[in-house]
């Protein structure tokens, strides 16, 4: 298979603060990779890199044939290909669950309105909220609203979707259905994802590849049980001992 | 001299002229205005990540002027009190054309320079008002619409329009009503604008207390027109 995501040498800077260092990642289509670290690690940049809601400051990233920063004007077409679920939603409040979903289609694959809503009404289905199509999101609980975000996401038919801490923002009885969703889209449609995320049962499941960062590097990377069994680092020891207790 | 009903019945006819011309300037001065602001409110957040995310190479030049030109417009009439802009605009810009050009006769007429200082200066409010609202729109929302692949033309018209106007519908009442009272400044001009009329009524009679009880009670209504009618907005788009 070839790699859909190409990182090489990949630095990223905020002003004269260096947040990723020399990163250096090959992402296969379909593969799952789940990305853990300590907070202020560069995860969320690491992932904002890739569908260049960061610019990174050297370095080159290819992502599905658009080379960054070669071709910075073809952004929009990596964007059309790599989707992202945040961690605190980001719905559009003056829309319904349906209004969200449709608009990708809608406007960024300019779609009719009927076409883009039978898209919207089948994911939304897939998500199991098929009876709050015209809910807005300011009446929808925190799972629900985060399961309308995935679909609005799956609506453009994007190659690659990146999730930053998707559940972290959730109250623990919601996790669940979130991380079920993820987990069908993993299996089912061979979506290749990107996944930020704590919830090691969930890496341990469906990642194909577990990446641990700290301070703006990849410090281990492999298969998630080889990863979480032998740690090498004691950076990771210590962060594994931190997230089993939560 | 008691209170003599008459004195108002009379005058009506006149009066309700006036309001009308202040109609007029208001209604201009607010649809200009508004065009105005926007264009500018926008202008002064060009290329910042308020509207999207910063363009790069020669956009990003442009930006920056674009930027410049809106925030001197901006601070320029803000900086200056309405009544001189219309004074200056009436009596001084036409011997400025003469001055640099070889036109003799350049004239304005009043109402058209009441009706351009109205716009331009509700305008220069109305950008702050517009760039205020914009800026509050929670990035997030920013990025998921550009995670989504739109263009920023779309991202402006779809997601950041629609949730910055809700926010500028007070404020814009405000500035809506002060542009309609502002219009009371054109008597120095001669527009023969509400106050105006009432001035030259109150010059020929002398009854101070009814002409000028009437004319307040003139601009209250048309400022509770105004206020009611973005109140209906407010409600209808109070959905989230
Ligand atoms: N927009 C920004 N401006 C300045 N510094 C930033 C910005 N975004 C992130 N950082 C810094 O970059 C580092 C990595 O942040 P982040 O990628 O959010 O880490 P993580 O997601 O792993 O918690 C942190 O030190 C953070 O303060
Ligand atoms: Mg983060």
């Amino acid at each position: 298979m070839s790699n859909i995501i190409e990182l090489k040498n990949v630095c990223k800077s905020f002003g004269d603060t260096e947040v990723l260092h020399n990163i250096d990642l090959s992402i296969q289509e379909g593969e799952v990779v789940v990305v853990i670290g300590p907070s202020g690690s560069g995860k969320s940049t690491l992932i904002r890199c890739i569908n260049c809601l960061e610019m990174i400051s050297s370095g080159e990233l290819v992502v599905d044939t658009v080379r960054i920063p070669e071709e910075r004007g073809r952004v929009r077409q990596i964007r059309l290909e790599v989707g992202m679920v945040f961690q605190q939603f980001n719905l559009f409040p003056h829309m319904t669950a349906i209004g969200n979903v449709a608009f990708g289609p809608a406007k960024a694959r300019k779609m009719g309105k009927t076409k883009a809503e039978n898209i919207a009404r089948e994911l939304l289905d897939r998500v199991g909220l098929a009876d709050f199509e015209n809910k807005l999101p300011g009446q929808l609980s925190g799972g629900q609203q985060q399961r309308v975000a995935i679909a609005r996401a799956l609506a453009v038919s994007p190659k690659v979707l990146l999730f930053d801490e998707p559940t972290s923002a959730l109250d623990p009885e919601m996790i669940g259905e979130v991380l079920d969703v993820m987990k069908s889209i993993a299996k089912d449609s061979g979506m290749t994802m990107v996944v930020v995320t704590h919830e090691m049962g969930f890496a341990a499941q469906v990642g194909d590849r577990l990446i641990f960062m700290d301070d703006g590097r990849i410090v281990e990377a492999g298969k998630p049980e080889e990863v979480m069994k032998n740690p090498k680092s004691e950076r990771l020891k210590d962060f594994l001992g931190h997230v089993k207790h939560h | 001299m008691g209170f003599e009903f008459s004195v108002i019945t009379e005058s009506l006819p006149a009066l309700f002229e006036g309001a009308k011309l202040t109609w007029f300037i208001t209604i201009i001065g607010i649809v200009g205005g508004m065009i105005c602001g926007i264009l500018a409110g926008l202008g002064r957040i060009a290329g910042t990540e308020a509207l999207g995310e910063e363009p790069h190479g020669i956009f990003k030049s442009i930006s920056v002027v674009i930027r410049y030109v809106s925030g001197g417009y901006v601070e320029t009439i803000r900086g200056t009190p309405i009544i001189v802009q219309a004074m200056f605009l009436y009596f001084a810009f036409p011997m400025l054309v003469k001055a640099v050009t070889d036109i003799e006769r350049f004239r304005i007429e009043a109402l058209t320079a009441a009706v351009i200082t109205i716009v331009f200066n509700a305008g220069a409010y109305i950008a702050e008002i517009v760039r205020g609202s914009v800026i509050s729109v929670n990035k997030g929302l920013l990025e998921a619409g550009m995670s989504l692949g739109i263009s920023r033309f779309q991202l402006i018209v779809h997601v950041i329009g629609p949730i910055a106007f809700r926010r500028m519908i007070p404020p814009l009442g405000n500035q809506f009503i002060i542009s309609l009272k502002d219009t009371s400044l054109f008597i120095v001009i001669g527009v023969g604008e509400l106050t105006r009329q009432g001035q030259e009524i109150m010059a020929s009679n002398f009854r101070a207390l009814e002409i000028w009880l009437t004319v307040a009670v003139m601009y209250l209504i048309m400022t509770t027109v105004l206020a009611m009618s973005l109140r209906q907005i407010e409600r209808k788009m109070k959905i989230f």
